[in-house]
């Protein structure tokens, strides 16, 4: 009996050994990319996903060639951009030059050096910023020149924007364009450096216009209290309460302007800028769109994430570009976290320096400037079906995007996104219990309540004939309950 | 036992929910409460909060049930009672307070037993309770609360035979001391830990060297 026990225990440990040798070393794909792919629930604890982009290659100057000959590397290049057309154009600041890819971003379609600026040859000092208008112009932020230069596809020259004058600004202003982009009324809306009044708005003629989007300084009571209290030399070592400067821009269809910012508290980190210059950006369940909620810490890496570009995609949604942890924060246009990926580090998929993000055709691109490369991210199913399903609600079209969080749900069971989405279609559908049940998980209490009143409704109107006879029943029991009470007492005292 | 848990002390308590200024007043001059009585009612108020927090309705329940631990909220309301008792014991000996120990803590532990019973009616009204529709949970959480603290405000008034202004005057002293309380026993486990220390490296001291 001993041995055939021994026998069996040893029979069991090998039969172990061998399946779990035979398993192949599963291969998640979290696990072989440079970086963890996660979002923020309602409880703003982190909740890592299936990835939602991986990285599809890299674009650099060495590996590209134009007429045959190699164009070189990229030197520190600060900005890209996509052309309506699909191009895509290199602001490749230190070689000073603009270069121009195809839509894919294999072979070079064209490099702009030099222009023709009224008879003579002119070149670019710096160009730091790059933007394409949709009628096809190229608006070039030509920095240490002071001026964005506009040229047409050909690269005729279409107008210089330098000198802004205006009473608001100071005698001595030195414009130096950042970043650049235009709406679809040709005003130039530019960043410039050490403009804390706002982005700059230039007319279609060139002409300054109006600081735009102003950002205001908040100071909190407390250092209003304390600034009372200050001297005058401790008040002037004391930190400038001054404005952050925006630091990248985009636009998208209706006019909207996109911005980020530097917000050290890391509440607001992008804002979206109606054509009056006022914010309305939505900043979604946790009152937030600055990134990292767990920034708490005292090393190098702790500290709010630093947005330095932006760039809006399709359907509301857009994406922010972190240059202190080298990670991309996608929002939808109700500032709902989608998904957060990306990280800095010298393997491929991280960055160095990433200084401008860019969606072209689908694909996610981060430029580079340390490394002077273009890194370029593909979506994975986790990060279409999420594009597509809130596309469709972005369209109010919250019934067939179910079928989309649906598959979510199977990548990613504590989707509160997809959870809700469900719940919110099944509300409409009339199913209330499995409607609550979602949006419970989807921790949406607004919608969770809706549903919830009318589910009490349907009950009580459905049993309201059991309720009235209870009532009744109980009514007559306590009745006659009191009678006899009353008798047997009566009868007790007659006794 | 039965001296404790009579069915008479029972009773006797709720009537002095019922009626707090008698109830309290015979509590203190008949031996008509019970210590093991207000100290049962305060776990079960321990219990009640805890399963307030764990089980109201999702409508109006913000919390994360991950961070409810219900043997550290016993410990803690337990501990605060203790110290409540204590330091209203010691600032009413000093302004004479006709009370015992036994006395107050009969008083606040009978005090919580409306608190304890509307947490959990509220906890199960929640249940049913939607959007815009809080306002009943809050409003019956108030009135427990409300005549709760008002019991255990008569309680300690009938029970050191003070006015009502006293009563609120000594009140705050209690808190005053509750801090002082606080404060050195924090300062105890500092130097204790301290003491411990010294010894300890000694003793390590001498291990090396030997």
């Amino acid at each position: 009996m001993k041995k055939m026990i021994q026998l069996k225990k040893i029979l069991s440990l090998s039969l172990a050994v061998f399946v779990l040798a035979l398993l192949p070393g599963e291969s998640v794909s979290a696990t072989s990319l440079p970086y963890d792919t996660y979002n923020y629930d309602y409880r703003e604890d982190i909740h890592f996903t299936p990835a939602a982009y991986v990285p599809a290659g890299t674009v650099s100057g060495k590996s590209l060639t134009y007429n045959g000959e190699p164009i070189g590397n990229f030197v520190t290049p600060q900005d890209l951009c996509k052309a309506p057309d699909g191009k895509v154009y290199i602001a490749d600041t230190g070689n000073n030059r603009i270069v121009v890819l195809d839509s894919r971003m294999r072979n070079v379609e064209n490099i702009i050096t030099t222009f023709d600026n009224n008879g003579k040859e002119d070149e670019f000092a710096q160009p730091y910023g790059i933007y394409v208008s949709q009628r096809g112009w190229i608006y070039v932020a030509d920095s240490q020149h002071n001026r964005v230069v506009v040229l047409e596809q050909d690269g005729t020259l279409v107008q210089i924007v330098e000198n802004p004058v205006s009473e608001s600004l100071e005698d001595g202003y030195v414009f130096v364009p950042l970043k650049v982009t235009v709406d679809y009324a040709d005003r130039v809306y530019v960043i410039a450096q050490n403009m804390f009044e706002g982005i700059m708005v230039f007319e279609s003629d060139g002409n300054f216009a109006s600081f735009f989007g102003t950002i205001e300084v908040e100071i909190s009571l407390w250092d209003k209290f304390w600034q009372r209290l200050a001297t005058k030399e401790e008040r002037a070592n004391q930190m400038l309460y001054i404005p952050t400067e925006f630091t990248g821009i985009d636009i998208d269809p209706d006019g909207f302007v996109y911005a980020s910012n530097i917000d050290a508290t890391g509440v607001q980190g992008v804002r979206r800028l109606n054509p009056r210059g006022e914010d309305v950006i939505k900043k979604g369940e946790n009152g937030n769109v600055g990134g990292d909620l767990w920034i708490n810490g005292t090393t190098d890496y702790a500290g709010a994430s630093q947005f330095t570009d932006v760039v809006y995609r399709d359907n509301g949604i857009y994406s922010c570009l972190d240059r202190k942890r080298g990670r991309i924060f996608t929002y939808d246009h109700e500032g709902n976290l989608l998904y957060i990926f990306g990280g800095l580090g010298t393997q491929q998929g991280t960055f160095s320096m990433p200084v401008a993000i860019e969606d072209i055709g689908g694909r996610l691109v981060v430029l580079d400037a340390t490394r002077a490369e273009i890194i370029v991210f593909q979506e994975t199913e986790y990060g279409r079906l999420i594009n597509e399903a809130v596309s469709l609600r972005y369209d109010g079209d919250e019934t067939a995007a179910v079928a989309l969080w649906e598959r979510v749900l199977e990548l990613d069971e504590n989707n509160e996104l997809a959870n809700s989405g469900i719940g919110k279609a099944y509300l409409t559908a009339g199913d209330y219990v499995s409607a609550m049940h979602y949006l419970k998980l989807g921790m949406n209490r607004d919608y969770y309540s809706v549903a919830y009143r009318r589910y009490r409704n349907s009950f009580l109107t459905q049993n309201a004939s059991y309720f009235l006879t209870g009532i009744v029943v109980i009514l007559i029991a306590v009745f006659v309950g009191k009678r006899i009470i009353k008798k047997k007492k009566g009868g007790a005292q007659d006794e | 036992m039965s001296k404790y848990f009579s069915k008479e002390k029972v009773k006797y308590m709720f009537y002095t929910i019922t009626h707090p200024m008698d109830g309290y007043y015979w509590i203190r001059h008949q031996e008509r409460g019970s210590v093991p009585l207000a100290i049962i009612m305060v776990i079960l108020f321990s219990v009640c909060f805890t399963a307030n927090r764990l089980l109201a309705g999702f409508v109006v329940n913000d919390l994360d049930p991950r961070a409810v631990d219900s043997l550290y909220e016993l410990m803690g309301v337990l501990a605060f009672y203790l110290l409540i008792c204590v330091s209203n014991w010691s600032i009413t000996c000093l302004m004479n307070g006709e009370g015992r120990l036994k006395d107050i803590a009969i008083a606040v532990g009978y005090g919580t037993v409306p608190i304890s019973m509307v947490l959990v009616l509220a906890t199960i009204v929640s249940q049913f309770v939607a959007d815009d529709e809080q306002a009943f949970y809050g409003l019956l959480l108030g009135v427990g609360i409300a005549y709760g603290i008002i019991m255990i405000l008569i309680g300690i008034m009938q029970v050191h035979n003070y006015t009502l202004g006293k009563t609120l005057l000594t009140l705050f002293l209690t808190f005053v001391a509750m801090l002082i309380i606080v404060f050195l026993l924090l300062l105890l486990g500092n130097l204790l830990g301290m003491v411990f220390n010294f010894f300890r490296s000694i003793y390590i001291e001498i291990i090396f060297r030997t």
